[in-house]
């Protein structure tokens, strides 16, 4: 427990912030310990409030929104990968198709 | 790194905290590297940015730095926080991912639904991985009427499972057309959508018309009276009975066209309706006729059959 202050100290986080964020569904630890991803966020959290004076309805929107956009990289990467992984007249026969979209 | 924090930040040396503060936020707003989860060149401009603030944004820094005590990096504190930004650990798809960005999309597209992943949690979910699939089609036949078919309506169709649905003809369905009722299959998985209903149609036939695309084909009976001296006679068609006027001297096999008198289309216009003359002579012998047969000299003269040749 101790250690874990320590941590949020040198993070520039407060326990009680942090608690008050998991309440507000900001933070969503799936275990009692904040996981690295969970501090990584809280980090955000403490930026856009912070650094950027985001107020709190912002802050909601604009995590709602980094969100969508992780997901939709993710989804992205996926394709890019799935791509990547075509046989050489699949990959032509996309690109074509691709080309014609862009001329259409 | 070493710039001038003035220069970094974008501000005159004279400049109030309060003018330093809100040129801060402004470019951290807009450099934020969990912002920016693709640009690596926006995560270097901020931690100049930051290191800039941290000087200009304390005044007493500032007033060390304005005499020179310090200079631009001498207090740089590197903003990178030790688990790293988020933007590293988001998009490896853990608790916070969503797909509320192009979930819509996965419903459509099962092809897309298998690129894009299902792993994609929505915020506030029960957890674990979803499964979603689409139901199956459900493909079903109904006979209907040939003039249902010309104009439209609505039939009820018996499913396997007995259920009923309610199958709108479209005007102008033709034989062998399949209608597709969405959501109409079987039911969905894991939340999916449902499977279509796949109506195969099949049109009668009709005693009197006969069917060209958006045409219709009738042959009517007139007298022999009428076909000489001509004459208005009210002709039947799928849009309603029509006064069709017959000219004089008309012939068997005359071909009158209806316009807007055929099968409707999509666009809510109509074809045509083309009837055929059939000459129908008395249904029995009369003297009169046949007297004026006899001695009608122009009628033995014709010869309809020249220019014929075995």
């Amino acid at each position: 427990m101790a250690e874990m202050n320590d941590r949020l100290r040198r993070l520039r986080l407060q326990a009680t912030m942090l608690e008050a964020w998991v309440s507000a569904g900001w933070i969503a630890p799936e275990t009692p310990e904040y996981s690295e991803t969970d501090l990584a966020r809280a980090c955000l959290i403490r930026d856009l409030r912070e650094a950027m004076g985001v107020n709190d309805e912002g802050v909601e929107v604009a995590l709602d929104l980094l969100d969508q956009i992780h997901g939709l990289r993710r989804a992205l990467r996926r394709v890019g990968d799935v791509m990547h992984g075509l046989p050489e007249p699949a990959r032509q026969e996309v690109l074509v198709i691709l080309r014609e979209l862009d001329e259409a | 790194m070493n710039e001038d924090p003035y220069d970094v930040l974008g501000v005159k040396r004279d400049a109030s905290q309060d003018d330093i503060r809100k040129a801060y936020r402004k470019l951290a707003r807009k450099l934020h590297p969990d912002l920016n989860p693709g640009d690596k060149a926006a995560e270097e401009k901020f931690k100049a940015v930051s290191a800039a603030n941290d000087i200009l944004g304390d005044a007493e820094k500032r007033a060390r730095f304005d005499r020179g005590e310090i200079d631009a990096a001498g207090n740089e504190r590197p903003p990178q926080p030790p688990p790293g930004w988020y933007r590293d650990h988001a998009e490896a798809g853990g608790p916070y991912a969503s797909d509320a960005g192009y979930a819509d999309m996965m419903d459509e597209d099962e092809l897309l639904g298998a690129l894009f992943g299902r792993g994609a949690r929505r915020r506030g979910g029960a957890g674990g991985a979803q499964f979603r699939m689409q139901g199956g089609d459900i493909h079903a036949r109904l006979a209907i009427d040939f003039l249902d078919a010309v104009n439209g309506a609505t039939k009820r169709v018996t499913l396997p499972d007995g259920s009923t649905v309610d199958v709108t003809i479209p005007p102008g369905t033709r034989e062998g057309q399949v209608l597709r009722l969405r959501g109409k299959g079987s039911p969905g998985i894991g939340g999916g959508p449902a499977g279509d209903l796949m109506v195969e149609v099949s049109v009668g036939e009709h005693r009197h018309y006969k069917r060209r695309d958006d045409d219709i084909l009738l042959d009517l009976p007139v007298s022999l009276t009428e076909a000489v001296l001509g004459g208005k006679i009210e002709v039947p068609t799928p849009a309603g009975p029509v006064m069709v006027t017959v000219p004089k001297g008309s012939n068997s096999g005359t071909v009158l066209r209806l316009k807007g008198r055929g099968v409707k289309k999509r666009d809510g216009s109509r074809g045509d309706a083309f009837v055929t003359l059939r000459l129908v002579l008395p249904d029995k012998p009369d003297a009169d006729l046949e007297a004026f047969a006899e001695r009608w000299t122009a009628g033995k003269a014709q010869n309809p059959r020249e220019g014929m040749e075995g």
